[in-house]
C-alpha cells in the first residue's frame, strides 16, 4: 500500500509507504497522526470519523484536497483517488470516475479503531444497533434492504398513531409490513452477533489474560414470539404514547465481561478492551468473507491499555494483518510491536521514516 | 441566476416544480424557451392549458381522459369483471402498451402514506369497494409498486375486497424478461428466487 495526499488537514504534501506488518507512527499531540489515518479512512469510505463536512478536512487557505492510494487486494491492484475541489467531491477507482460515491464502499476494506469507540460498549443501545447495521449491511445487501423497508414502515405507522382516530385495518397493514421486514432484520442480527461473539470472545480472553467476554443478541421481540402478536398486544400503549413501542428498533446487544454487564459494571480497561475485541472480531469477519484481512488502523490505542495488555494485543494479532497505529510514546519498546515493524515519525504535519 | 429578471426567476421556479427537473435543467429549459422563436412559448403554454382544460378523471376508473367514461371503461369488448389497480396513469399506460391485458383499470393517484397525509379516502378506495359490491367483479389485480407503501396499499385493498367475494391478486415482482441475471440487483434476485415456480 502507498498513499499520497495534498491539502488535507494539517499534513504537508505527504507520501506514505507503510511496510507489511505493524507500522508505528510516532509523534506528539496535534502533529498530524490522526489526520494521516483519517485520510486513509476517507479515501476508502468517503467519510471521516470526526466530521461530516469536507470543508473541515481542507487545509486552511486551500480550495481543495487530494488523496490517492494504491492497495494490493488479492493480488490485484486497486487505486483510489479522492478529490475535493470547489465544494465538489470526486472519486476515481482505477482511473474510472465513480458516479455514485457509495460504489466505492467495499473496494478496499479497512477497520478503524479510535479511542471514541469505547462508546460501543459504554454508550447507548442505539450505538450498538448502529454498529450492527453498518457491519451487516456490508456483508448482506438483503439486510440493508429489509432495514430500510422496516424503518420506512415504522415512520408510517408512527405517523398514523399520531393522528387519531386510528383506523385499525391500516394499523394491521403496517404491522404486517413491520413483521415481514423486522423478522429478516432480527434473523440477520442474530446470526451476525453469534459469529462476532465467537471471534470477539477469543480475542478478548487473549488480551485480558483469560477473562471471558460474551456478546448476546437481545431482540426486543424474543425468539419464539410471533411478531404480529406482540405488536397487537402493544397496540393499546402504542395508541396512548403515539409511537411504536416494540420491535427491532428497540433491540440490544449485551456485552458481558467476567460474567457482568460491561456497560454498567465494566472498568475503563475492560470497556476499552471489549471495544477493541469487537474491532478485532470484525477483521476475522471480513477475512471470512473476502479471503483477505482488511487494513487495520489503530488510533492512539496504546494509551488505552496497560503494558501487559498492549503486549498481548500484538500477540493476538494475526501476522498477515497490515497495521497502521499511532502513538505519542517515543521510546523504543523492545519487541513490543513484533519483528515485522516499521517506524515513522510525524512532526508539524511532516512524515519521515524513523 | 444568469439573467437579471424576476420573470425569468419565476419561470425557472415553475419548471423546478415538475418531477425530474433540477435547478440546472430548469435554467436550461427557461433559457431555451426565451431564446427560441416566440411561437414556441405560445404553443407550449396553449398546449398545457388546453390539455389541462380537456382532461379530467374518468368517473368510473379515475384514469385521465377527455371523454367520461374513458375509452377503456366504455369498451364493451373488454372484460369488466377484472380490475387492475395501479398507482398512477403511467402504470395503466404501461400495461396497455403490453397489450396482453383485457380487463379494466382503477387508478389510485397515490398510495396509502400517513407521512404524506394520504389515506384510503384520498385514493377513492370507497368507489372501488362500491364497484366490487355492485358489479360482480371476479378479480382485482393489485399492481402497486414494490415499495413499503405499495405493499401496504395492496394489503389494505385485500382486507377490504376479499370479504366481498372478489379474488384479490398481486402482480409478481422479479427478473425482467430477456434481461440477463447479472443485470438484476441483489434484492430483486433474492425476491425472484423466493417466488420461484415448479417446472
Amino acid at each position: 500500500m502507498s498513499m499520497t495526499c495534498n491539502g488535507f488537514r494539517g499534513l504537508a504534501p505527504t507520501e506514505f509507504r507503510p511496510g507489511p506488518g505493524v507500522n508505528v507512527i510516532r509523534g506528539g499531540n496535534a502533529q498530524g497522526k490522526t489526520s494521516l489515518l483519517e485520510a486513509l479512512l476517507y479515501l476508502v469510505t468517503s467519510k471521516s470519523h470526526r466530521t461530516n463536512s469536507e470543508a473541515d478536512l481542507m487545509q486552511y487557505g486551500q480550495r481543495g484536497f487530494q488523496i490517492r492510494a494504491a492497495f494490493q487486494r488479492n493480488d490485484r491492484e486497486v487505486r483510489i483517488e479522492a478529490n475535493w475541489w470547489d465544494n465538489a467531491k470526486r472519486f476515481k477507482v482505477n482511473d474510472v470516475a465513480q458516479t455514485r460515491i457509495s460504489d466505492i464502499l467495499g473496494k478496499v476494506h479497512l477497520v478503524f479503531f479510535s479511542p471514541e469507540d469505547v462508546d460501543l460498549v459504554r454508550g447507548s443501545a442505539a450505538q450498538r444497533r448502529r454498529f450492527l447495521d453498518m457491519e451487516i449491511s456490508q456483508i448482506a445487501p438483503a439486510y440493508l434492504h429489509a432495514l430500510q423497508q422496516y424503518r420506512q414502515a415504522l415512520r408510517q405507522r408512527n405517523e398514523l398513531l399520531r393522528r387519531p382516530p386510528v383506523d385499525p385495518v391500516q394499523l394491521d397493514v403496517w404491522d404486517a409490513q413491520l413483521a415481514a421486514h423486522g423478522e429478516t432484520v432480527q434473523a440477520e442480527r442474530d446470526g451476525f452477533v453469534n459469529q462476532l461473539n465467537t471471534w470477539a470472545a477469543d480475542v478478548y480472553s487473549r488480551i485480558a489474560d483469560g477473562e471471558p467476554l460474551r456478546l448476546r443478541y437481545r431482540p426486543d421481540i424474543r425468539a419464539g414470539a410471533t411478531f404480529t402478536d406482540v405488536l397487537r398486544n402493544a397496540r393499546g400503549s402504542d395508541l396512548r404514547q403515539g409511537v411504536t413501542t416494540r420491535g427491532p428498533h428497540r433491540d440490544e446487544v449485551e456485552i458481558e465481561v467476567a460474567e457482568r454487564d460491561a456497560r454498567r459494571f465494566g472498568s475503563q480497561g475492560q470497556q476499552r478492551t471489549a471495544a477493541l475485541a469487537l474491532k478485532f472480531a470484525e477483521l476475522e469477519l471480513i477475512r471470512a468473507r473476502c479471503d483477505e484481512y482488511p487494513l487495520l488502523l489503530l488510533d492512539d490505542v496504546l494509551s488505552e491499555l496497560d503494558a501487559d495488555r498492549s503486549q498481548r494485543m500484538f500477540g493476538a494479532l494475526n501476522g498477515a494483518v497490515q497495521v497502521i497505529l499511532t502513538t505519542t510514546d517515543l521510546t523504543d519498546h523492545d519487541g513490543l510491536y513484533g519483528a515485522d515493524c516499521t517506524f515513522f515519525r510525524i512532526q508539524e504535519g511532516r512524515l519521515d521514516t524513523d | 441566476m444568469l439573467v437579471d429578471s424576476p420573470a425569468v426567476d419565476r419561470l425557472v421556479e415553475a419548471f423546478r416544480r415538475l418531477p425530474g427537473i433540477g435547478k440546472r435543467s430548469a435554467e436550461r429549459l427557461a433559457l431555451h424557451v426565451l431564446s427560441a422563436p416566440a411561437d414556441l412559448a405560445a404553443g407550449l403554454s396553449h398546449a398545457i392549458e388546453d390539455a389541462r382544460r380537456r382532461v379530467k378523471r374518468c368517473s368510473v376508473c379515475r384514469n385521465l381522459t377527455e371523454d367520461d367514461p374513458c375509452r377503456v371503461c366504455a369498451d364493451d369488448r373488454r372484460d369488466h369483471r377484472t380490475i387492475c389497480v395501479v398507482e398512477a396513469p403511467a402504470g395503466a399506460m404501461a400495461i396497455e402498451r403490453g397489450g396482453a391485458y383485457r380487463g379494466v383499470y382503477f387508478v389510485l393517484h397515490g398510495v396509502i402514506s400517513p407521512l404524506e397525509g394520504v389515506g384510503p379516502d384520498e385514493l377513492g378506495i370507497d368507489a372501488l369497494v362500491k364497484r366490487v359490491e355492485e358489479e360482480g367483479i371476479e378479480e382485482v389485480i393489485v399492481a402497486t409498486n414494490a415499495t413499503v407503501e405499495g405493499e401496504s396499499t395492496a394489503m389494505y385493498l385485500s382486507r377490504q375486497l376479499t370479504p366481498l367475494g372478489a379474488r384479490v391478486s398481486r402482480i409478481a415482482h422479479g427478473v425482467p424478461m430477456g434481461g440477463g441475471l447479472e443485470f438484476a440487483d441483489d434484492v430483486t434476485l433474492g425476491h425472484a428466487l423466493q417466488g420461484r415456480t415448479t417446472l
